[in-house]
């Protein structure tokens, strides 16, 4: 039978870490939601409420980061403004504001029916980018778990570049090529997805 | 599955450590799986709604990492959970060592939920937290089923039988796209009260006929020179003062004191939760305890406790380091239910075992409890030596309108009335904020012998 100790030396200070990762997602959350959005698109409301509710998302989200996690504490003898202000947090970390973040900020780089397709191509890889940090910074964990992710992640970001390359390609005339290609890329991505060996061998 | 540890030393935190128990985990997607689907989901139906192949590219890496995922989770894990110590002092570090068997490749996280009085060292009000204990012992071992072993550093804040909390285990696979999940109920620790500083004694004129260190007023066998005088036949002759005898032309003598052991009792009411948790005058008379404990065992004297609390517990004046833990025992015992009724029957129901006679009784009150200040009367009256420690370091709170202090006013008369009694009595009453060393209230009873008159 193995028995590991951790090595204490090696433990990372427990909130040094967390927090920096925290505010890397801060970071990411906001870069996202400003090349999505700018240019504002259009007069419309559409653009402006999508707008107001991805930098909520952003906000909120990074800020449930920076709770952590519930504390556990007894909350019996709490006065009334400390109770509200733990009613509050427990309503930030239950919403699950990265999820309506990536909705937001992916619907308001769809308005933008110009952009050439490597400006979402970027928004994509700065997207998974944002999804590890936040994962980091909740999980409290060392950028070192995700190792084993790396091929999947450099094989995803190929089928992007792909995807962008295809996208980039001179399309034939008429709607029922776009959707062709549409449909092609769909299933390549799939496809690629579920028969890529890369990274699924067990070690 | 079953595992051996070595239990040297380890008190009744070893009665944990050899008992790995199987516990059962409820396994669920993890939130950053949910995030991928969402990214995924979102990337193809707007690639298919707006006819652009690029988003279908942003769902790849998602797709790609969700479709990597693995089934065949272990279904329990065993948890074998042990302190590094048996016992506890208030504030010293400890740590909670947790095995973890049969994670597989899956990492381990644990989360520990303190409960009251119980502080994570390394983060403060955030739970205390080992990454991937088991994760490394995966790697080391190389084969799925290793053991991780991960330690929590905590303190315990206040003295007596605390539970440590919860443990909170999650069990990740190696894509961090499923999480298992259980909570189990960590063993509860004694923690003994944190002694005061204290290297001086009292000591009483009057020292009952046992061997001890304390030269008493009786000449003796011992070692501290008290006079010289005539010999007598059976003297030994040894203890001749030559310088004496030729001076004087007859045979002269050097006179020893004798040296006596003194029977401590200490009562310790720990019957007033007032004032700031940590140094309610509650900790400050067990930790008063715990100094003068220490203090008189050092020098073989025999010393007793009477805990007075929501009953009475006592044991009879004893000598020796095992008699020490006793002590300590007693007072981190289980505090059961009771009131000032069960106190005050307790109190007056004392054997003679509890408190001998000649005894001094050193008692640390805030001398609020209206039942023990007469018991304290009674036993002066009664002939015993008592020196009270005033151990009282809060006041009433409240309005702070003029009727709030006038109440203020006329409590602190009460006070001051039932000391000024007590010192009429006889009693000696010395103040102890619980801070400096119990040496420096006590300093004018240390220096010199305390008269024990009836």
């Amino acid at each position: 039978m193995t028995t590991a100790r951790q090595d204490r030396s090696a433990r990372p200070a427990p909130s040094a870490r967390p927090a920096r990762t925290a505010a890397a997602a801060g970071l990411l959350a906001a870069a996202c939601v400003a090349w999505a959005a700018v240019p504002v698109p259009g007069p419309g409301i559409a653009g402006d409420v999508l707008l107001a509710a991805a930098a909520a998302c952003a906000v909120l989200g990074t800020a449930r980061l920076a709770l952590g996690p519930e504390p556990g504490e007894s909350r019996t003898f709490l006065d009334p403004l400390a109770r509200a202000a733990q009613a509050g947090a427990d309503l930030i970390r239950a919403v699950p504001w990265a999820e309506g973040l990536l909705v937001a900020v992916l619907v308001l780089e769809a308005l933008h029916r110009a952009r050439p397709p490597w400006h979402t191509g970027l928004l994509g890889a700065a997207l998974i980018a944002y999804l590890f940090a936040v994962h980091l910074a909740e999980s409290r964990a060392a950028a070192a778990v995700l190792r084993p992710q790396v091929p999947l992640i450099a094989a995803g970001l190929g089928l992007l570049v792909l995807a962008v390359g295809a996208a980039a390609l001179p399309a034939a005339t008429g709607s029922t090529a776009d959707l062709m290609a549409v449909l092609a890329a769909v299933a390549a991505v799939v496809v690629g997805g579920l028969a890529l060996p890369i990274g699924t061998v067990r070690r | 599955m079953t595992t051996q540890r070595d239990q040297t030393g380890t008190g009744n935190a070893g009665t944990e450590a050899g008992r790995v128990r199987q516990v059962r985990l409820a396994w669920a997607p993890s939130a950053h799986a949910q995030r991928l689907v969402t990214l995924a989901l979102a990337g193809l139906i707007i690639a298919v709604v707006t006819r652009r192949p690029e988003f279908a590219g942003v769902a790849a890496p998602a797709v790609l990492l969700l479709a990597a995922r693995r089934g065949g989770p272990p279904g329990q894990v065993g948890v074998g959970v042990r302190t590094s110590a048996a016992r506890l002092t208030e504030g010293q570090d400890a740590e909670l060592d947790v095995m973890v068997t049969g994670p597989g490749e899956h990492s381990v996280d644990l989360i520990m939920h303190p409960r009251h009085a119980v502080v994570p060292a390394a983060g403060g009000a955030r739970p205390a937290s080992a990454r991937d204990g088991g994760r490394a012992g995966g790697q080391r071992g190389g084969q799925p089923g290793a053991d991780g072993e991960s330690s929590l550093p905590f303190q315990v804040t206040r003295s007596g039988r605390r539970n440590l909390g919860v443990l909170g285990i999650t069990l990740r696979d190696r894509l961090r796209l499923t999480e298992g999940q259980a909570r189990i109920e960590l063993p509860a620790v004694d923690c003994y009260p944190r002694p005061a500083a204290q290297r001086s004694r009292v000591v009483l004129s009057r020292l009952p006929s046992r061997l001890g260190e304390h030269p008493s007023r009786s000449a003796g066998e011992g070692l501290e020179f008290t006079g010289v005088r005539e010999f007598v036949p059976g003297d030994r002759q040894r203890r001749i003062n030559w310088p004496a005898t030729t001076r004087l032309g007859r045979l002269q003598l050097n006179t020893f004191a004798a040296e006596r052991t003194q029977n401590v009792v200490l009562i310790a009411d720990a019957s007033s939760e007032v004032g700031e948790p940590g140094s309610t005058p509650s900790d400050l008379a067990l930790r008063g305890c715990a100094a003068a404990a220490g203090a008189y065992l050092a020098v073989r004297d025999r010393v007793g406790l009477v805990v007075y609390q929501h009953g009475v517990r006592w044991i009879p004046p004893g000598a020796g380091s095992r008699h020490y833990y006793r002590i300590m025992d007693l007072m981190v015992a289980n505090r059961g239910v009771g009131g000032p009724l069960a106190r005050a029957r307790g109190i007056a129901r004392l054997p003679r075992a509890a408190l001998p006679p000649g005894a001094l009784i050193l008692v640390f009150t805030p001398l609020l409890d209206r039942g023990l200040v007469e018991t304290l009367r009674d036993l002066r009256e009664r002939g015993f030596p008592v020196l009270i420690v005033d151990v009282l370091n809060a006041e009433p709170t409240g309005s702070s309108d003029s009727l709030g202090g006038l109440a203020r006013r006329i409590w602190r008369m009460e006070q001051e009335a039932i000391r000024f009694s007590l010192r009429e009595l006889g009693i000696p009453l010395v103040r102890w904020d619980g801070e400096q060393s119990l040496d420096e209230p006590l300093a004018p009873y240390t220096r010199r012998v305390m008269v024990s008159h009836r």
